[in-house]
């Protein structure tokens, strides 16, 4: 069974982008959220295997975000969707407990790396 | 991984680290009793240690983790060091120097570690008393064990109670192209406290949070785990260049606090001491001469478009683009400034090595020294400060052996016994002053003056010597006036080699001495080579330049006194007489020229007490200039130290001061 | 015997004075017009002077100075006529860079043609009047376009012009040691 994927990002362009390159290497995006708050409700209902998370969001932000989730499930494996110049901000989130991050403009075999670190 | 790229930077990176270690030996052996030297000098040798493991020199990173060892035994036992100690210390030093210089070249294996077993006893010897005997050893390797102590290498128990087990080393390199190498770092250090604690990191995790992150780091890893499991996990972090698992080793370092306590940074460029990472990156002086030219052809077109420009909006051109024109030069210029910049580089980089020199000089020659510098910040370009090494150490040298009397000498005279050198640099209108001063007995005038009639460098006839002429006297090769040939300062040779190489550099020496109270000499420089001010003379069609470092003032000839001075026209100039060169005649400009205008201009160069009047035509502007080589034909007048390029493309030579003089 | 050297070598033929001579496209690093010059003091007459190329420094030798100084009889053609060759010549005492090359440049009247050497193109032949055989390391005959005489040529086959192959570092060598 393929795993499932909940994408966070106020960008649909991202998120179009990120779902791409997921399901062309056989994974299943079950969800998408645009805000860190809507990112924290939607891991409690679909329980993904693994989040990509945008850093800079709407209302709540993705390190937050990680630290609620975290807080919920210990075990919850985020890859952070950074930028150049977001160092300090990434260092904090795997502080915050992400398990790895990519780096905008993503290569899809960089993306499916950082993922396949995250899920194995 | 090709490391060999990275050998260059390794060995200015760790020359960096020992000539701050070399300063706080030096510090600490002034003053036993202060406890901030031990901690720069920990932090120094580990710094290299970590980096000689990356670059895979064994035998470098062993000599310095055993020192660090001994350190880090000094630094905990918190007792005032013997002499022996420092001077160790000091060999240590030289030791592990010597050692990165051969791994560099590729000859590892010749290093003398001879050092080495002086060090560990050392470091057994300053073992803390309290600790419980049957402690495993402090050597890191597996080494065959004193026959008191047990014999099995594992496990090895830590003297410091809060904390014991068997930790190692371990170093990674994040691949340097990796974006966000901070968060890598971060990432491997999640990895690596999965199998226990890590202690000794460095740089600081908050330094992940910086660009500057250079993507290294080493911690010890408090973990009985095989190193081949603890690099695959790391590995895991993705992004991973390197990862290098020490043997284990005992723990002994500041576990309570788990991370080196940074003292006293002894470079202002936080080179070795500073806990952030410097923001400079090196780069090659081909690159920057390179560059240098670029900039030289753009100032040329820069002229060029000037005048096109001219010619266009004249024709009834758009007038806009004179502002480009203008925009363009004002860039250029600026441009040129930060090249120059960027070659400037702070005496100390060469300073620094000094009182360790003074000091082992003067230990050799039982002489008491004590020795300052002053203006360490100053800056000249790289190239010309390159050069000024080995003069200098010449003369510091010279100092110690003939300037400073023997303390009981100095007693004798009522003066301190101590004597004092001072090293100072000054920044001059557009040159850099160097001197190096003594209070020492001073040179005897009678007694070079005697002999220079014995060899006959000066005329029977003279009574006393100028120090212009004094320095003549004692820079011609061989003159030596040594009463003994000591194996310090050699046969009185090379002063004039000194003299040579300064003038080479486009440079000038001074000298003033006076019996009983010291020597000085100054050294006097242009900040760069590569741009410099300059006068363009004209000498009937033909332009000359003239740098601006060595004119002091320029006159008009008919409207001063004139005389003659052994033979030649001179004038005379606040009562002093001042020879003249007309440049005409010396160039052998061609009557093609109109004849000379009446009144002519005076250009006055001055070098140290020699002052000469050049006579030219005419001065065109006052101008930047970009020195440039040129291939002299046979035969060329040796008058000129280069050429550059005017604005209108064509080249004007450089006239030489000290060819003039 | 011919040089072997240049055995499959392309040449640069151009006209100095009366005569014409060549050069191996080889040690040609590009073909300029006239560049004013700054004269050097000292420097014996055959050096016209320094020139800019591009940022760089070079000393340019005056070719009719060189190759003909006798021809004082014929006009010479105005200052600004002709080109600069920029020639990379061996030097004995290495350079800066290390190559043991020296960049020099070299006045001509004209520059006529590039000719490969073929099997008949050269021979050995020394001897030619009024030419220092020092200089001379071939002497090789071309097809006179159209059959026309050009300027040059020094008499010979119809239809076909002669020109000498220059050794550069004998020409050159003297002058650049310092």
């Amino acid at each position: 069974m393929s795993h499932t994927v909940l994408v966070c990002d106020d960008a649909i362009f991202m998120r179009t982008m990120i779902t791409d390159i997921l399901a062309q290497a056989g994974f299943e995006v079950v969800g998408e959220a645009e805000t860190g708050t809507q990112a924290v409700e939607k891991y409690r209902q679909l329980k993904p295997d693994l989040v990509t998370m945008d850093i800079v969001m709407p209302d709540m932000g993705g390190i937050d975000a990680v630290r609620e989730i975290v807080k919920q499930d210990p075990d919850a494996k985020i890859l952070m969707c950074s930028a150049m110049g977001q160092q300090a901000l990434v260092v904090e989130a795997i502080q915050a407990g992400a398990k790895d991050f990519v780096v905008k403009p993503f290569q899809p075999s960089r993306v499916l790396e950082a993922v396949q670190r995250v899920l194995g | 991984m090709d490391l060999s790229q990275y050998a260059e930077l390794f060995l200015a990176e760790s020359r960096e680290h020992l000539s701050a270690c070399n300063q706080l030996l030096l510090e600490w052996e002034r003053n036993p009793a202060a406890l901030q030297p031990v901690g720069g000098l920990f932090r120094a040798v580990h710094t290299i240690k970590g980096m000689a493991a990356t670059m895979g020199y064994g035998r470098v990173a062993d000599l310095a983790h055993r020192m660090e060892n001994l350190l880090d035994q000094l630094r905990r036992g918190g007792k005032t060091p013997s002499d022996e100690i420092i001077q160790l210390l000091f060999r240590a030093t030289d030791a592990l120097e010597k050692s990165v210089t051969v791994a560099v070249a590729g000859r590892e294996r010749d290093a003398d570690l001879s050092v080495l077993e002086a060090i560990d006893d050392a470091a057994l010897q300053f073992r803390p008393a309290a600790q419980p005997s049957g402690l495993a050893r402090l050597r890191p390797e597996p080494a065959p064990a004193p026959a008191d102590e047990p014999s099995s290498s594992a496990p090895q128990v830590s003297a410091d109670a809060t904390k014991s087990g068997p930790t190692r080393a371990v170093h990674v390199v994040i691949r340097p192209e990796a974006p966000l190498k901070g968060g890598r770092a971060m990432l491997v250090l999640k990895k690596a406290e999965r199998f226990g604690a890590v202690h000794r990191l460095q740089p600081p995790s908050a330094a992940f949070e910086s660009d500057d992150f250079d993507g290294r780091l080493e911690f010890e890893l408090e973990t009985s785990a095989a190193p081949s499991d603890i690099e695959q996990a790391l590995r895991g972090a993705g992004d991973v260049e390197r990862v290098v698992v020490g043997a284990a080793a005992i723990d002994e370092a500041v576990i309570t606090t788990g991370e080196i306590p940074v003292t006293g940074a002894p470079n202002p460029a936080g080179g070795a001491g500073g806990g952030a990472r410097s923001r400079h990156i090196r780069v090659d002086l081909r690159r920057l001469d390179t560059l240098m030219d670029l900039i030289g052809e753009l100032v040329t077109e820069r002229g060029r478009l000037n005048d096109l420009a001219a010619r266009w909006i004249g024709r009834g051109g758009d007038p806009e683009i004179d502002d480009v024109a203008i925009q363009i030069s004002r860039l250029s210029a600026d441009l040129q400034n930060e090249i120059i910049q960027a070659r400037m580089t702070p005496v100390w980089q060469v300073f620094d090595r000094f009182p360790r020199l003074v000091r082992d000089v003067g230990r050799q020659l039982g002489k008491q020294v004590s020795f300052r510098v002053e203006g360490k910040e100053i800056e000249l370009d790289r190239e010309i400060l390159d050069e000024l090494g080995d003069p200098l150490v010449h003369l510091l040298r010279n100092a110690v052996d003939h300037g400073i009397e023997p303390p009981a000498e100095r007693k004798r005279l009522k003066k301190n016994p101590e004597g004092e050198i001072v090293l100072a640099a000054v920044r001059e209108r557009s040159s850099v002053a160097i001197s190096i001063s003594d209070d020492g007995r001073g040179i005897d005038r009678a007694k070079i003056l005697e002999k220079a009639k014995r060899e006959g460098v000066v005329g029977p006839h003279v009574e006393s010597l100028s120090d212009d002429q004094l320095l003549r006297v004692l820079a011609r090769p061989g003159f030596s006036t040594a009463e003994a040939v000591t194996s310090v300062s050699g046969r009185g040779v090379g002063i004039d080699v000194a003299m040579t190489r300064i003038r080479a550099l486009g440079g000038s020496i001074e000298i003033r001495t006076q019996a009983g109270k010291g020597t000085a000499f100054v050294l006097r420089l242009p900040v760069t080579l590569a741009i410099v001010r300059a006068l363009i003379a004209a000498v009937g069609q033909e332009r000359y330049a003239l740098p601006l470092t060595y004119v002091a003032e320029t006159v008009e000839y008919g409207t001063t006194p004139t005389t003659t001075m052994e033979g030649r026209d001179a004038i005379v100039l606040r009562d002093r007489v001042v020879p003249l060169v007309d440049l005409r005649k010396l160039l052998g400009t061609n009557g093609a020229a109109a004849s000379p205008p009446p009144r002519r201009p005076v250009i006055v160069l001055e070098m140290g007490e020699r002052r000469v009047g050049i006579v030219v035509d005419g001065m065109l502007s006052q101008q930047e200039i970009v020195v440039k080589g040129f291939d002299a034909p046979q035969g060329t007048l040796p008058v000129f130290s280069g050429a550059t390029i005017m604005g209108d493309g064509v080249p004007a030579l450089i006239l030489d001061a000290a060819g003039l003089v | 015997m011919i040089d072997g050297s240049l055995v499959s070598a392309r040449l640069l033929v151009f006209r100095v004075g009366t005569l014409a001579w060549a050069a191996e496209v080889d040690q040609v690093r590009e073909i300029l017009p006239r560049l004013p010059t700054t004269r050097i003091p000292g420097a014996p007459p055959v050096v016209a002077g320094l020139v800019n190329v591009r940022g760089t420094l070079v000393t340019v030798v005056e070719g009719w100075r060189a190759l003909a100084p006798t021809e004082t009889s014929q006009p010479r053609p105005p200052e600004d006529a002709g080109s600069t060759l920029i020639l990379e010549v061996a030097s004995g005492n290495g350079t800066k860079d290390g190559s043991g090359k020296k960049l020099v440049g070299f006045t001509v009247d004209e520059v006529i043609d590039m000719v490969a050497v073929g099997d008949t193109t050269l021979e050995d032949r020394g001897g030619l009047p009024g030419v220092d055989p020092t200089l001379v390391r071939a002497v090789g005959r071309r097809n006179r376009p159209g059959g026309a005489g050009g300027g040059a040529g020094g008499g010979g086959e119809s239809g076909k012009d002669l020109f000498i192959v220059l050794d550069l570092a004998a020409l050159l060598g003297p002058v650049l040691t310092t």
